[in-house]
This record gives structure tokens, sequence and C-alpha cells, in this order.
């Protein structure tokens, strides 16, 4: 169980290259979005691990507040002149 | 062997996001390193076996933090004027604030006491609820929480101080349904979150920062018009919390055999402390909301 776990991480390790390095702000967006599913995966397995089931609720709620999110970044971002630019090109 | 090497994995991500976020050049990418950030931070709790911190931690650090963060981001982008921050004067006070930490960290003995925890433990029959945070927090400590609702009572009204204008632009229609899509799945989660709390880790600061977060999503999509200071109801839902917990600490001294302030009758217990927890869990899901989102430039025609 734990390799699934490592395995897990390792593929936000991977997301964290683009996190940070971007190009584009979709990219950094997306990359919060597959930390969000790896996050609840983690957790799920983690529950199991450490006979926490209290940890299924926080991966129900990372679960549909990584859905939520985008729906108030974006609206927010889409329309502001500054970000306009760098959502779809490089900065 | 493989969880130490979780551990030493997740540490380091937690440190590279951190040290990423405060390093960026732009504003716009430090928010999304802070957001993703939370996620890890949640996830960091868990591992401590700490399900409590994590629900909050996810509530607020995954999901108002970002939107509270955006915001700013777009009142800020609009305010060209505003002078760029010196560099050694947050440094001073990230220095002074790790160095108390660190400071406080020696202080935390090697070997954890379990004399507290035997005393909740000894004690949780006669608190109303089965969950050692909730009869801690709503019961045993229940000053504690009360002047926690003045606390974030205190910050709405100072950042009203400051005029924060909105300006709230027509939604886009995906973003618009999806919001509404989601928000009865947000509402029932936090009813779920607050119910849980008498018997597992949840409660009503969790439960109303995901409120808050649903109505933050709706608000930012030109939803619910009314969410706003100048109306009646909800500044009325904003005291709720501490108005029901005050008058529930009053009345239960009326009853016979109370002699201190705040101390619930055994029998009665549980019902107050659902009771309270509902008021604060409106009050805190309105007053968070109401920092983040501020108050429309003008009522949208269309809500």
């Amino acid at each position: 169980m734990t390799l699934v776990l490592l395995l897990l991480l390792f593929s936000m390790l991977l997301g964290l290259w683009r996190v940070i390095k971007g190009p584009t702000l979709l990219d950094r967006l997306l990359t919060i979005q597959l930390f969000g599913s790896s996050g609840v995966a983690i957790l799920l397995v983690l529950s199991k691990l450490l006979a926490l089931p209290a940890l299924l609720d926080v991966a129900l709620l990372i679960a549909i507040l990584a859905a939520a999110a985008p729906a108030a970044l974006v609206q927010r971002l889409g329309k502001s002149r500054a970000d306009t630019r760098s959502l779809g090109k490089t900065p | 062997m493989g969880l130490l090497l979780f551990d030493v994995v997740l540490c380091a991500l937690l440190l590279t996001l951190a040290g990423a976020a405060m390093l960026s050049r732009q504003l716009v990418h430090a928010v999304t390193l802070f957001i993703a950030f939370g996620v890890m931070m949640a996830l960091a709790w868990a591992r401590l076996q700490a399900p409590d911190l994590a629900l909050a931690e996810a509530a607020i650090g995954a999901g108002l933090t970002g939107a509270l963060c955006f915001t700013a981001l777009a009142r800020y982008a609009g305010d060209a004027g505003y002078p760029k921050p010196k560099l050694w004067l947050p440094l001073v006070f990230v220095a002074a604030v790790s160095a108390l930490l660190l400071y406080s960290v020696f202080q935390i003995p090697a070997q954890p006491t379990t004399e507290l925890s035997e005393r909740v433990a000894e004690h949780l029959a006669v608190s109303g609820v089965s969950h050692p945070v909730t009869a801690v927090l709503l019961n045993f400590r229940a000053w504690d929480t009360l002047l926690e609702l003045l606390v974030l009572l205190l910050a709405l009204l100072g950042a009203r101080q400051v005029p924060s204008q909105l300006p709230l632009h027509a939604g886009w229609s995906l973003s618009v349904s999806w919001s509404r899509l989601l928000s009865p799945m947000l509402l029932l989660l936090s009813a779920y979150l607050l119910w849980r709390g008498a018997a597992a880790p949840g409660g009503a600061f969790q439960a109303g920062a995901l409120l808050a977060s649903g109505l933050v999503i709706l608000r930012l999509n030109q939803q619910l018009a009314w969410l706003s200071w100048q109306n009646f109801a909800v500044r009325t839902l904003v005291l709720a919390g501490l108005i029901a917990f005050v008058m529930a600490g009053l009345a239960s001294l009326l009853l016979p055999g109370q002699l201190v302030w705040l101390s619930w009758p055994v029998a009665l217990a549980g019902g107050i402390i659902l009771l309270v927890e509902t008021f604060a869990t409106l009050a805190i899901a309105l007053t968070l909301a109401l920092l983040v989102v501020g108050e429309p430039e003008q009522e949208p025609a269309d809500a």
C-alpha cells in the first residue's frame, strides 16, 4: 500500500515542475487540479493505511473544492485585463 | 521505510512550494503556488493523523484562500499607483516570526504528556458530544471559541473600514451553470460536516468555511445579489453566531445548579452545542464570504 502512496506522490512531484515553471498560467491551474485529484487518492490510501475513516471526509472536501475552484478563479482571471495575456501565451 | 520516504518527499514538496511562492516574480504565480501549498498542507495534517486540522486546512487553504488572493489580485491590478513594496521589511518580519516559532518548538516536551487527553476522555460523557475535539471547543473551552467568533467579526468590521469595491463582470455561462450545479453539493457537504462534528472530525468552522467558498463562488458568478452588508438579514446572521452563543450561556446560568458561565447542563448539552454550532456555521460562512467578496460596485440587474 505504501508503494501506491509513493507512486501517487511522485506523480505530484512531476506536477511540481509545471506549477513552478509554467510557462502559462493555464499550466499552473491544471497542475493544481492534478494536485487535487492525486491528493484525494493519497487521502483515500492514507485513511486505509492509518485506519482513520475521518480522512475520507477530507478527501470528499478536497474533491468538491478542486471542482469548485476553477469556477471562482477562471471567472476572476479571464476578465481582469492584466492577466488575459498570461492566460494564453508565455509571458 | 516506504512511509519515511513518503514523509521526506512530502516535506520537500511543501518546502519547495513555499519557497517558490515567496520568490515568484509574478503575484498570480505566487497565488497559484500558494493554493498548491494549501493542498499539500492538508495532506501533511492527514499524514500526522490530525483529521480535524486536515479538514480545516482543506476548506480554507484549498478553497477560500485561493478565491481571497485572486479577488485581492483583481483589485490590486486595477490600482496601478500602488507603491512597490520593499523586500527587507517582509524579510525582517518573516525572520522574527520564524525565530519565535523555532523558540516555541523547543518549548514542546519531547514526550507528549497524556494528562490533558486523559482528563478530556474522563469527562467526555458529560459533554453532550462524543468527539473529544468538539467537546473541548464547544463545552470545556467554549469561552475560547466564543472569542474566536468575536475575532472573526472584528476582522470583518476592520476590513469594512477600507473601501473595497469588487468589480463584478458578467459571468461566463459555463462557469455560471457550473457554480449553480456545485452549490447544492457544497451546501449538503457543509451540513454533513456540521452534523458529523458531534461524533467525528468536523464542526462549525470547517462547515462554515466550506459554505463560505460556495457563497463566494456563486457571488463571483453574479448570483446571490442579496449577499451584501447593506442587507439587514445578512448583518443579523453575521452577528447570530455570537448572539446565539451568549444567549445560550446566559440561559444556562438561569437553570438551577448552574454556577459557571458557558457551562452546559448535562441533559441539554448536545442540543445546545448543535444550536450554537448551527448559528456559528452561518455566521462564519457569511463573515468569510463578505471578507472575500466585499461590496459590489452596484447591484447587478440580472441576479
